[in-house]
């Protein structure tokens, strides 16, 4: 019965405009409603399928200020079993590097862990570094980019899809797991498991809790920071082609000229 | 006293949206066009307990109140696809059942209700008794041990995909002399001999259809009657409250739907040098259209929590004026997004100009925006009575 851990990460709503802070280009988390990652959501959804098929428990980790809390109940409200939240105002700002390594002692704390899973690249940062950095640091094999997991005893085999093809992939646990988008549709949670999702545990800790000098993590010791940051330019209204029998040969002759075909 | 709902109510309304997000209006819309109904929401939004969150947990309910199942409701509106049988199958129906039903009318129904899996129509309108429910001729006699039942009804929503119909008739009083009729709620399934109904075609774009309802000499059990004789107007007034909840929580949802669409289209669309949000003949009605959508809510979750403390006369009150108030925001928010919209709001793109029909209901049922403030003009200030 696997012990399985879940990363999962409080995001700007992809919904909503979001935007960077202008004092330290940091995210700007008030601007932009807050929810749980939708790739998280696939990540838990991956956990309780395990969970369900062959039993076990499910914990989310999450690295974030205290307002994470929001999409913790989430995953727990979707049917996870308890959580760990690391929320330290040292942490603001932190790089992938760090809160990699915040990760790797949240996870320490969860005893016996047999299978980390997490979004293979969160939607705000999109460094889409952390479960390898994280897996290096634990000394656990990393199975990155999954879009199908099996897991069979202590025999984990994942199907990982690049732009060069599927490759497949074994490892024995424990092992850290990075999904993408096409691994599963989440469930929404039942109003049971929004009732639930209260009463399930959740420890709160500190980088001091988990023995890390405040000094190694924020963005004032951070390895790397952003400097300069401007909006998109907006969307032109783009050309339109009037289909007037010839539109399917316009379509081609714009893509050409754009030397996209 | 509180003003923010809890964290689970708060955790549900954010779940039931994101799963209206993934319908959305664009699949009312195809639904309409296809003669199509709004089963597949429907089945998912029982399947995860949303549509029985107000039965009680010993029938697999959620054990939550009206306030959830509103919350439900409006949020589904907001998503642009509301479903408009949720204001009479779970909460009028299965509210009258779980407060008044007998145990085995419980057992019988409140586990489909708790899944979403049950559908019951309901239906107390009448073509000679509409606002004036005191002429309602459709009548119950005794047959051995149970019923038969004639009478007509009009403008009963989702007939169609309904297992049973809640009937609001009439039986003969015992304890009169004069052979007085009193009310009695029955519960009649949808393939009873001598039942028959047919769609009224309507000028409202929505899935779920009217009907006239036929009932000629049905035949029922004694067991069809809702509870026990004498308690017909506790059962009534039971279900109504609950009714003009979700009402209200319907049309408050259609429109933040609007507004919402509103919102977004003012800040982008540009015909001078700003968007047009910045002039102030649009930025204002829109921000009045919020300030009325919020007070109606406020009215709204107020009557719901009246109700699920189970001050029944309180919320009678509350519930009125939250069904009026919303019922009027809602139209006001829906006329202030076509406007915002110039042409596309009445391209059907913009699913906007079907909105302006549809919002309108809120006005009309119910309960009659007229017959609500013959309430106030009675109940809460004291004042003498036309009719
Ligand atoms: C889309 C839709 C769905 C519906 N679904 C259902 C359903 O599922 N089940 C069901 O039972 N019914 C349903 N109804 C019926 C609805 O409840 C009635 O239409 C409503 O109660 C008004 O009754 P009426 O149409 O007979 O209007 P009438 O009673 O004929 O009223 C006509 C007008 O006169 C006004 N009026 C009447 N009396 C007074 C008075 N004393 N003082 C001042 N003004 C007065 C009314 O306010 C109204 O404006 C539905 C109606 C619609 C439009």
């Amino acid at each position: 019965m696997p012990n399985i851990v879940v990363l999962v990460k409080q995001v700007p709503d992809t919904y909503s405009e979001r935007k960077l802070a202008e004092s330290d280009h940091t995210l700007d988390r008030d601007s932009a409603d807050a929810v749980l990652d939708e790739i998280n959501e696939r990540a838990v959804e991956e956990a309780l399928l395990l969970k369900e098929a062959q039993g076990g428990e499910v914990t989310v980790v999450s690295v974030g200020p205290d307002r994470a809390t929001d999409a913790i109940r989430k995953a727990l409200s979707m049917g996870a079993d308890k959580a760990v939240h690391v929320s330290d105002e040292a942490l603001r700002g932190s790089d992938v590097l760090q809160t990699a390594k915040v990760l790797a002692a949240a996870v320490g704390k969860v005893e016996g862990y047999d299978l980390v899973i997490a979004g293979n690249e969160a939607s705000d940062g999109q460094a889409g570094a952390v479960p390898a950095i994280l897996a290096e640091l634990l000394g656990v094999p990393q199975l990155t980019h999954a879009r199908k997991v099996e897991l069979d005893g202590t025999t984990l085999k994942v199907e990982r899809e690049s732009e060069e093809g599927i490759t497949r992939l074994e490892a024995s646990l424990p092992a850290v797991v990075s999904v993408g988008e096409k691994i599963n549709e989440p469930r929404y949670p039942s109003f049971k498991g929004i009732m639930a999702a209260k009463k399930k545990p959740v420890e709160t800790l500190t980088v001091a809790d988990l023995g890390i000098d405040a000094g190694e993590v924020g963005l004032g010791n951070a390895w790397t920071s952003v400097l300069e940051a401007a909006p998109k330019p907006p969307r032109t209204a783009g050309q339109r082609v009037t289909d007037e029998g010839d539109g399917g040969s316009k379509v081609a002759e714009y893509l050409v000229a754009q030397k996209l075909i | 006293m509180v003003f923010s709902e809890s964290d689970e109510r708060i955790a549900l309304r954010s779940a039931v949206f994101e799963l209206g997000r993934k319908y959305g209006h664009e699949y009312m819309r195809r639904q309409v066009r296809s003669g199509g109904k709004t089963n597949e929401l429907w089945d998912e939004a029982g399947k995860l307990g949303y549509l029985g969150v107000n039965v009680p947990e010993e029938f697999g309910g959620g054990g939550g109140g009206i306030g959830d199942l509103a919350a439900v409701c409006e949020e589904l509106s907001a998503a642009g696809c509301g479903l408009l049988l949720m204001v009479v199958s779970p909460a009028i129906c299965s509210t009258i059942i779980a407060r008044y039903g007998t145990g085995e009318q419980k057992r019988q129904w409140l586990p489909g209700f708790a899944q979403g899996t049950t559908r019951m129509a309901f239906g107390i309108t009448e073509p000679d008794a509409g606002s004036n429910a005191h002429k309602i001729t459709t009548t119950a006699r005794r047959d051995g041990d149970g019923w038969l039942l004639s009478g007509r009804k009009v403008f009963i929503s989702g007939v169609d995909e309904a297992d049973a119909v809640m009937i609001v008739g009439r039986i003969r009083d015992e304890h009169s002399r004069e052979g007085r009729l009193k009310p009695a709620l029955f519960i009649v399934p949808t393939n009873a001999e001598g039942f028959t109904y047919q769609e009224i075609e309507m000028d409202i774009a929505s899935p779920d259809k009217q009907f006239l309802l036929f009932l000629d000499d049905v035949s029922l059990p004694a067991d069809a009657l809702v509870g026990s004789e004498d308690a017909a107007l506790l059962q009534l007034f039971a279900g109504l409250n609950p009714e003009r909840i979700m009402a209200a929580s319907f049309a408050i949802g259609t429109g933040r739907y609007a507004l919402d669409k509103a919102v977004e289209y003012a800040k982008t669309r540009t015909v001078w040098k700003e968007p047009i949000g910045a002039h102030q003949g649009i930025a204002h009605p829109l921000a009045d259209a919020k300030i009325s959508l919020e007070l109606a809510k406020v009215m709204t979750q107020k009557a719901a929590a009246l109700y699920d403390a189970g001050d029944d006369m309180g919320a009678g009150e509350a519930a009125n004026m939250a069904k009026y108030a919303a019922a009027e925001a809602s139209i006001k928010a829906v006329d202030v997004a076509v406007q915002t919209h110039g042409g596309n709001g009445l391209a059907s793109e913009y699913g906007l100009g079907s909105l302006i029909a549809a919002s309108r209901i809120s006005r009309i049922a119910p309960v009659s925006r007229e017959m609500i403030l013959n309430f106030v003009a009675q109940n809460s200030l004291g004042l003498p009575k036309s009719y």
